[in-house]
Formats: C-alpha cells, structure tokens, sequence
C-alpha cells in the first residue's frame, strides 16, 4: 500500500511541475496585465501544491512551514499588485 | 487503521491533481478574464487543500500546520479572486459574450 | 479589558504553529496573543451566553452547507470545463444580500465567491452584490433561495 502512495505522489508531482510550466508560458504570452497576474497568482499556488507533495515523500513537516510563508507572502504581493494596476497607487 | 488512512490519502491525492489539472485546463481553455479567474480560484480551493488532508491524514506530525494553511486558503482565496476581478472591472476589460451584466446597467443609471 | 474570544484564537494559532504543548510555551502564546490584542484594538462585541448553544448549531450548519455547495459546483464547474463545447453563459447579475450588518455582509460575499462559478465582482453601499457567474440563466432562482437561508443562519451567529 506504501508504494502505492509513493508512486502516485511522484506522479502527482511530475504532472504538478508540468503544470508550472503551462502557467509560466501563460505569463509570459499573457493578453493582458490582469490575465498575467491570474496566472503569476496560478504559478505560486501550484508552487504551494509542490512543497506539499515534498514534504509528504519526504515525510517531513519543515516544508508545510515554507508552504505557510509563501502563502501568506503571495496572497498580500497579489492583492496588492491587483490594486496597484487599478487605481495606479498604493494607499 | 494504517492501511485505511492511507487509502483516504491516496484518494485525497488523486482527486486533488485532478482539480489542479482542470485549473490549467480552464486558464488554457477559457475565452476571457473574469471566466479564467473561476478556473483557477479552483486550484486553490480544491488542489491544495486535498493534498493537505492527505498530509493531515498520513504525515507523522505537523497536522496542525496543515489545519492552518488549510484556513488561510479558505479565507485567502476569495479575497485574491475578489480584488483581481475588482481591478479588471475598474480597468474597463470587456467581458466576451456576456449574456447580460447588471453592474453596467446601474452605472448607466447612476450617471 | 481585551476580547477573550481574540486571545483564545490567536494562542491556537500560536500552538499549532510551534506543535509544542509544553506550559510554558502555552504561557508564552497567551502572552503574545494580549500584547497583540492590546497593541491592535478590536471593536467587540458582548459574548451572550444564553445564545451560544444556538451559535455554535448555526455555525456548525453553516459549514455544512458551505462544503455542500462547494462540492457541489466544483464538479459542475469541471464538467463545465472538460467538455468539448463549453456551454457557457457568462454574466454579472445583482444579488441582494439583504443584511444591515457589514460583517454579514462580507461572510456572505466570502461565501458566494468561494463556490467554484460564482464570484463577487463589485458591492455597492446598499449591500447587493454584483456576482459573476459561469451560467447565468439556470440558476437565479436557486442562488436568491440560498442567499435567503444563509442569511437567516448569519443572523443566528452575529
């Protein structure tokens, strides 16, 4: 049953990384400014998505703390960079 | 006990790289902003979070971390859907084929 | 006199941050969790015992019906998106929150949106909130009716 879970975590986490891939190339021929951060907001996401995949194969729970601070750090820069391009200032 | 909590895990996992391939799917596939944000909000809600219950159901510790990162997505998710689909609105960014849109009506009959 | 109701949330999230239970780590997250209630002020409001017990049941409900829905339009909005024509209506429509209360008016916009399909676009000074949705036509009648019963359930808990 073990190697069950280990295999498909590693699957898990091959078709994750392709993901990122797909969501870069989105960045970077994006229509829009808003359609580029949609998915910059994609990339970290999926990147929260990989750190839980590591620290589940690796068995260890340092990688869910890194997972808390690019979380928190990614949904504060995206909300931010949401009203930036709106409004075109900061306060 | 064992064997059952890792067969939730696994399920968790599975379902969970499901929803995340339907995200991209969505973003690659849908026609404008506003449709692209639901697609992708999803990953958020559903991807990541299913494989924090795997972690919460298999890993030895640090569930209480998982619980936490559990909530902050909960509550974070919206909020970046939200503010995103606030400035494209103020940004003037047409929606293609809409069937109708009551916000555009209002500001005709505010003005 | 600080909210209690603060202070407990904050040294749970302390404790399951550190995973340590050890008193005096539980003394050290009291500690910060009041100097940061002290330092940001919190407008509260009287914890009435009597109501609790029907709190606690409107919260519970509250959840339920929240991953209710979610399940539910997430595999709406899956299907949605893997099928090869994409039958989609997209469209703004107005949704009357019909709450006074501004907290209750933003659980409700946190919930609206949390469900895969619909998303909170814009909410005037009224409280009706302009919701983007993936199908517009089928389900106005549905989501006004759900509206109604989450806000009797927000009017049980504030």
């Amino acid at each position: 049953m073990a190697t069950i879970l280990i295999t498909t975590l590693y699957i898990s986490l091959t078709i994750h990384i392709f993901l990122i891939g797909i969501a870069v190339w989105r960045v970077w021929r994006g229509e829009n400014s808003i359609d580029r951060l949609i998915s910059t907001d994609l990339v970290t996401t999926l990147m929260l998505a990989v750190l839980v995949l590591i620290s589940l194969i690796l068995r260890d729970s340092i990688y869910i703390d890194v997972a808390l601070g690019l979380g928190a750090l990614s949904f504060i820069g995206t909300v931010a960079l949401a009203k930036f391009l709106a409004d075109e200032k900061m306060f | 006990m064992d064997t059952i909590l890792q067969l939730l895990a696994l399920i968790a996992v599975i379902t969970g790289t499901f929803f995340s391939v339907v995200g991209v799917v969505g973003l690659v596939r849908l026609p404008d902003v506003y449709t692209r944000l639901h697609a992708t909000g999803k990953v958020g809600v559903f991807g990541v979070v299913l494989l924090l219950v795997a972690a919460v159901l298999w890993a030895p510790l640090g569930w209480g971390k998982a619980l936490l990162l559990i909530v902050l997505l909960m509550v974070a998710g919206p909020v970046t859907a939200h503010a995103i689909a606030s400035a494209a609105y103020r940004l003037g960014i047409p929606m293609k084929d809409a069937v109708r849109d009551d916000l555009e009506s209002e500001r005709k009959k505010m003005e | 006199m600080v909210s209690l109701r603060s202070i407990l949330l904050l040294t749970l999230v302390y404790l399951a941050l550190t995973a340590n239970l050890q008193p005096l780590n539980i003394l050290t997250g009291i500690l910060l969790a009041v100097g940061i209630t002290a330092v940001l002020p919190h407008p509260r409001q009287k914890l009435r015992w009597r109501r609790l017990p029907g709190m606690v049941l409107a919260s519970l409900r509250y959840a339920f019906i929240l991953l209710y829905d979610l399940l539910a339009s997430g595999i709406q909005v899956a299907r949605i998106v893997l099928s090869p024509k994409m039958p989609l209506r997209p469209g703004i429509i107005a949704i009357p929150s019909g709450c006074t209360n501004e907290t209750a008016v933003a659980l409700s916009a946190h919930a609206i949106t949390l469900t895969p399909g619909e998303m909170v676009v814009e909410i005037d000074d009224a409280g009706v909130m302009y919701t983007h949705m993936l199908d517009v036509a089928d389900a106005e009648q549905d989501i006004l009716a759900a509206q109604k019963m989450r806000r009797e359930l927000l009017q049980k808990i504030l």
